[in-house]
């Protein structure tokens, strides 16, 4: 009778110890998220990430390996605005895991943290593909503004509580800690880039709006007007005499983005050309969330001729 | 019978008033639509002429086909799509060539996917694409050319391989991405007898292996059993064997940068009565050599493995006028401006190596996708 109740005593103790160990795998779609729940949730969480931060995150091939992640998660979070249309619903379909299904728990979309009116470019009247692909809900590359990073740290703080309320405090503090790192960096950044001689910019794809909006910049132009179609050669040849008559203008592309074009219109309005990580780990100095805005500083400083 | 015009207009009345009661209890702009489906409609348009066939079929445009999709979530256990599909009447949709006129609507699709099974379980219930191969499950504007290959074409029919049933799904522990369907269908589709009361079924083992970050390999085996077709009401039976190697590779580099897909299909018919030794394979490349524009190269051959002017039985409605051993050769370049549209120029030249006939077909198609059309599948 002893011995029974000695081995209950053990196999509670072990399964109540594994419970504890027991991590929280999250799974990220794209490498910004990633880094943000690996700073929130530290040796809490197991975090692994859908596209490489390399990679344009509209266009990332729905391999069924991918599903693989999705399957054994216990939390998704995701960019949302309609970023992942094209390939997450697939692979959530194809991972059938009823934990991170929409409405479930584990389930989060990271543009809940963004208030009434953060939302850029929301289309206004009629929307319809003559316009491109555009994004109906808004322009979704929000995580390019930092300030939007310390608010996705905060929402994946709670969410992870829900999910894992012992640790609770723990989440809450780090994502506390972030804001204060952030905040701290985003002084500098900011005084760097208004120290710029040059503030009118003309993007490759409209995905810098959250950027130039924290930065203050001015956008004089967009080279792929219509989002996802190759630009008109009579367009890009306006924007050429644009960026003339209000020059001096920086010309800024993403590093995925069709280079090449981006270049002749830098050449031909005499202006540099800045190829900027619109991801972490876009580019091998861009190693996390804040090193991204370093590299970005950093480029546009030399593009506008101040840099080392 | 025609219905009198009294009782149709009762008819009507009738059948709005439920509706009726669903506006007044729903919102002030009517019933909500926020959970309406997905649709979408995906047309294509074929301009074709034929060197050596006059045949009004295989000269002048037609439409090639039309697609509409309905998708959405049913409720917290399920997840419904209903593909519905009208194309050109061919023999084999019942009509003989020469009465095969206008154009036939059926469903493609129409089926709901189990959502919280447990286990990782996935279920289908209802009419769905078979997953034999890579190419038979496709719908025609998934099609790498204009037309299936003369393999498929031959054995499993140049539209969608698609009968009702149900389908089960079980994603295999090993350390690369596998994972098992097995299927039991009633027996629509065309290699089987559609009158014969025995049921269908299959199962599809598929292997991928990412072997870098821009490449994946896919080796996949199909299997397949029913009534054959060929012998309608004799209780024959067909076993279909296929396997198919695929390797896909998409750089990362570049928005829409340059990608590459190779793929091998073979299939080997084994039917209970019948002589010869049927087999087909094709082969298909594409590349995108632009971020708007692909080229593609493809070969095949449908074989019904008979001795010299003998005659396949089952295979004299098909499409290309198989009798024995056809060839196929081709090559397009398709101009995709965006994700919804493309326009394709090809050519293709069939060679029978039985009857020595041969025939050239320069083909234009456009294809456009209008609505919420869903992704698909990698």
């Amino acid at each position: 009778m002893l011995n029974i109740a000695a081995l209950l005593v053990l196999i509670m103790t072990v399964t109540m110890s594994g419970q504890a160990l027991a991590k929280v795998k999250v799974v990220a779609t794209l490498a910004d998220l990633g880094w943000i729940a690996e700073q929130v949730g530290a040796e809490d969480v197991e975090v692994e990430f859908l596209c490489q931060g390399h990679r344009d995150p509209h266009f990332l091939p729905a391999k069924p390996s991918l599903t693989r992640k999705l399957k054994k998660a216990d939390l998704l979070v995701y960019n949302g605005l309609e970023l992942e249309i094209g390939w997450l619903p697939l692979l959530l379909d194809a991972a059938r895991n009823p934990r991170i299904r929409p409405g479930q728990q584990g389930e989060l979309n990271c543009s809940m943290a963004l208030g009434p009116g953060e939302i850029l470019e929301v289309p206004v009247g009629e929307v319809d593909r003559s316009q491109g692909d555009i994004h109906p809900l808004g322009n979704p590359h929000y995580l390019l503004d930092p300030r939007k990073g310390i608010a996705v740290g905060h929402l994946m703080a709670e969410r992870l509580a829900r999910i894992d309320p012992e640790a609770g405090d723990r989440y809450r503090n780090r994502a506390e800690n972030l804001a204060r790192e952030i905040e701290a960096r985003i002084e500098d950044w900011e005084a760097r880039v208004d120290s710029l001689a040059v503030k009118k910019v003309i993007v490759y794809h409209q995905q810098w709006e959250y950027l130039v909006d924290w930065l203050g910049l001015d956008v004089l132009g967009v080279i792929e007007n219509r989002p996802g179609i190759s630009p008109a050669p009579r367009h890009v040849e306006g924007l050429v005499e644009l960026g003339r008559q209000q020059g001096p203008v920086l010309v800024i592309a993403a590093t995925w983005d069709h280079v090449e074009a981006a270049n002749r219109v830098a050449e031909k309005t005499g202006s540099v050309l800045a190829v900027l990580p619109a991801s972490t780990l876009a580019m091998e100095e861009a190693t996390g969330y804040l090193a991204m805005f370093e590299v970005i500083c950093g480029k546009l400083e030399v593009a506008a001729g101040e840099g080392p | 019978m025609p219905i009198p015009v009294r009782t149709m207009i009762f008819l009507i009345i009738m059948s709005g008033l439920p509706a009726l009661a669903i506006a007044q209890s729903s919102t002030l702009t009517g019933a909500s639509r926020s959970m309406n489906p997905a649709i979408s409609v995906n047309g294509l348009i074929r301009g074709q002429a034929s060197r050596d066939n006059p045949t009004a079929d295989l000269n002048g445009f037609k439409l090639d086909g039309m697609e509409v999709q309905f998708t959405s979530v049913v409720d917290p256990f399920w997840k419904a799509n209903f593909n519905i599909g009208m194309h050109p009447a061919h023999s084999h949709d019942g009509e003989d060539d020469a009465h095969a006129e206008g154009m036939v609507v059926h469903v493609e699709e129409g089926y709901i996917d189990g959502q919280s099974l447990p286990g990782g379980l996935g279920l289908r219930i209802g009419k769905f694409a078979l997953p034999f191969g890579k190419h038979a499950p496709l719908h025609m504007h998934q099609f790498p050319f204009a037309d299936a290959p003369v393999a498929i074409a031959s054995f499993l029919g140049d539209h969608i391989l698609s009968d009702t049933g149900a389908m089960g799904t079980v994603t295999v522990p090993v350390p690369w991405y596998a994972d098992i369907r097995l299927y039991g269908v009633s027996g629509e589709a065309k290699p089987f007898d559609v009158h014969n009361k025995n049921l269908a079924g299959g199962g599809r083992l598929t292997n991928l292996w990412d072997v870098s970050e821009d490449a994946t390999v896919e080796l996949s085996g199909s299997y397949l059993h029913g009534p054959d077709a060929r012998h309608p009401g004799e209780s024959m039976k067909v076993d279909m064997y296929g396997a198919d190697l695929t390797w896909k590779w998409v750089s990362s580099a570049r928005t829409l940068g340059p990608a590459l897909h190779l793929t091998v299909e073979a299939l080997l018919p084994d039917y209970e009565e019948g002589e010869g030794d049927p087999w087909g394979w094709y082969a298909l490349a594409q590349y995108r050599f632009h971020r708007n524009w692909w080229a593609g190269g493809g070969v095949g051959q449908a074989d019904a493995g008979l001795d010299h002017h003998e005659e396949a039985p089952g295979h004299e409605d098909h499409d290309h006028g198989l009798e024995g051993d056809l060839r196929e050769y081709k090559v397009n370049i398709t101009f995709a401006p965006s994700e919804f549209s493309a326009l394709r120029a090809e050519m293709v030249y069939y060679q029978d190596k039985v009857t020595m006939e041969d025939d050239l077909r320069f083909i234009v198609q456009a294809n456009f996708t209008i609505g919420s059309h869903p992704a698909h599948l990698y």
